[in-house]
């Protein structure tokens, strides 16, 4: 397989050619909804333990891109793969690697309460009976929401919202670690549990890709920080 | 290892995914009762629409003296039967919006990128209205027995039950094939007409013998004919419509459940794919 070397910063972790192990591998990804090129040849390795920020305007295709990283829907053209599972052929495989918060506030249901939202979480990753209390109750508690575990979704603060979201994404334990605009309405608190379980992520060998807007700064520094403008990765 | 265990690792293996399975489905239901539950105004409302419901057709029935009904009470039950029935093709077919609705949410996403899978969950999604619609067709006959006066036929009446499971489950092939096509194209326009056209054709308020020749292939097609007949027989002691019988009924109910549930589960699967490929599964 041909690498783009016009393309080297989207290596992750500072090798110029992809490596063996890399746990996420997006390759000549290209995609376009209608006649409109959004992603036009992107390249992005991510190895293990690598956290990597990617900013960018607003409509360049940074959520099309995460979409495409999670298998949520296909690039016209390239390579997806994730610890070298296929986002079709391996999906079960590939989804339990994987952990993905999308941007805005959706994804809830305003009548369950958040130890319910994980409840669900832990059995849609397909965890065994026997380690799911477990993970809900370390869910809770990374992201402080013991507090109000057992009230309603509707009745929480948008950043408990979005600790709830943040939970939803981690209580499978996934690899990568997908995350679109997390830090909307966190406060400083919040952003701190963040980047304390993104670090446990990382020494464990798992890895997370951070988008957000231009001129958004990430609370903590990442290994590699991309910009996508004009369908391409380019180095901040 | 030996082969042998490796077949029972494989077995194990096998069996704790149905465990895991069956208790990500459970979690749809759970998550589908306690929302439902939430809303103790809409249940109440159900609840009240049930008997004004059921009183409607309770007074039309007084007008009602032609053969084969040999008085209102007669036509009072038959038509109880084709409410019960409607209640659960309603259900089933509501599933397409309700699965629509999840998208237009977000939380559909939530599925789609789970280990559980699009697929599973479609279908999972359709146990929790399909158990409520089971439920209200048990209150519903219960309401016009003891509101009412239903004469029901006791020593066949258990037989309902079973009958009124496997008719719910033959109905999921037609809410699956709309659910496919919501998931692929983001809505699916054509359920309510198919409610009304299988409504009419199942005979639900009146005889399909009264039904124009040229309509008749419609109440052959689908598995509410078989269904409501049959529940007729066992709950009120109706006879089944000429050149129907109970072997006969019972096996189109099977067809539909061994035949069309995969069919529709399939139809869901490449959906679900051309979705992720159109990217009508996130335009919302």
């Amino acid at each position: 397989m041909t690498i783009d070397a016009a393309a080297p910063f989207a290596r992750v972790a500072s090798a110029e050619l992809r490596a063996a192990d890399d746990l996420l591998v997006l390759h000549g990804i290209r995609k376009r909804w209608g006649k409109s090129p959004v992603l036009e040849g992107v390249d992005l390795f991510v190895a293990r333990g690598a956290l990597v920020s990617i900013s960018g305007a607003n409509g360049t295709g940074k959520t099309t891109l995460l979409r495409i990283a999670a298998g949520l829907i296909h690039p016209d053209s390239g390579e997806v793969a994730l610890d070298g599972l296929h986002p079709e052929r391996d999906r079960r495989a590939f989804l339990g690697r994987l952990g993905f918060l999308s941007a805005g506030d959706r994804t809830l249901y305003a009548r369950l309460s958040p130890r319910r939202h994980l409840d669900l979480g832990a059995r849609l990753g397909l965890l065994p009976a026997g380690n799911r209390v477990a993970a809900i109750e370390r869910a809770l508690g990374v992201f402080a929401l013991d507090d109000f575990a057992d009230r309603r979704v509707d009745r929480l603060s948008m950043g408990q919202r979005q600790r709830v979201r943040l939970a939803m994404t981690f209580v499978h334990d996934p690899a990568l670690i997908l995350l679109d605009e997390p830090a909307n309405s966190l406060d400083q608190e919040g952003l701190d549990v963040l980047a304390s379980y993104l670090e446990q992520l990382r020494s464990r060998g798992g890895a997370a890709i951070w988008c957000g807007p231009t001129g958004v700064a990430m609370p903590m520094a990442s290994d590699t920080a991309l910009r996508l403008a004009e369908g391409r990765l380019r180095p901040e | 290892m030996t082969e042998l265990a490796l077949a029972g690792n494989r077995l194990a293996g096998t069996l704790g995914l149905v465990r895991a399975y069956l208790s990500a489905t459970a979690g749809i239901v759970r998550r589908d009762a306690v929302i439902r539950a939430s809303y103790r105004g809409t249940l109440l409302s159900t609840l009240v629409s049930v008997i004004f419901g059921l009183a409607t057709f309770y007074f039309v029935s007084k007008l009602v003296r032609v053969p084969p009904f040999n008085s209102p009470g007669d036509y009072f039950a038959f038509t109880v039967v084709g409410i019960v029935v409607f209640g659960l093709m309603q259900s089933s077919l509501s599933i397409p919006s309700n699965l629509r609705q999840e998208l237009v949410a977000g939380t559909y996403e939530r599925l789609v990128l789970s280990p559980f899978g699009s697929t599973a969950a479609t279908v999972a999604l359709m146990v929790f209205p399909i158990l409520f619609a089971l439920t209200m067709a048990l209150v519903e006959l219960g309401v016009a027995v003891v509101v009412f006066g239903l004469h029901v036929e006791w020593d066949t009446a258990a037989l309902a039950l079973p009958l009124g499971v496997a008719g719910a489950f033959a109905f999921a092939p037609v809410a699956l094939v709309f659910a496919a096509i919501t998931l692929a194209f983001k809505q699916a326009p054509g359920q309510n007409a198919a409610l009304a056209v299988f409504a009419l054709a199942s005979g639900l308020y009146f005889p399909v013998a009264l039904l124009p020749w040229w309509l008749h292939w419609i109440s052959e097609i689908q598995p509410y004919t078989p269904t409501v007949a049959l529940l007729r027989h066992v709950l009120i002691g109706f006879p089944l419509p000429l050149g129907m019988s109970i072997a006969g009924a019972v096996a189109k109910i099977a067809a539909f459940i061994v035949i069309g549930i995969p069919i529709g589960v399939l139809l869901v699967s490449i959906a679900g794919r051309y979705g992720r490929r159109h990217g009508t599964i996130i335009e919302y």
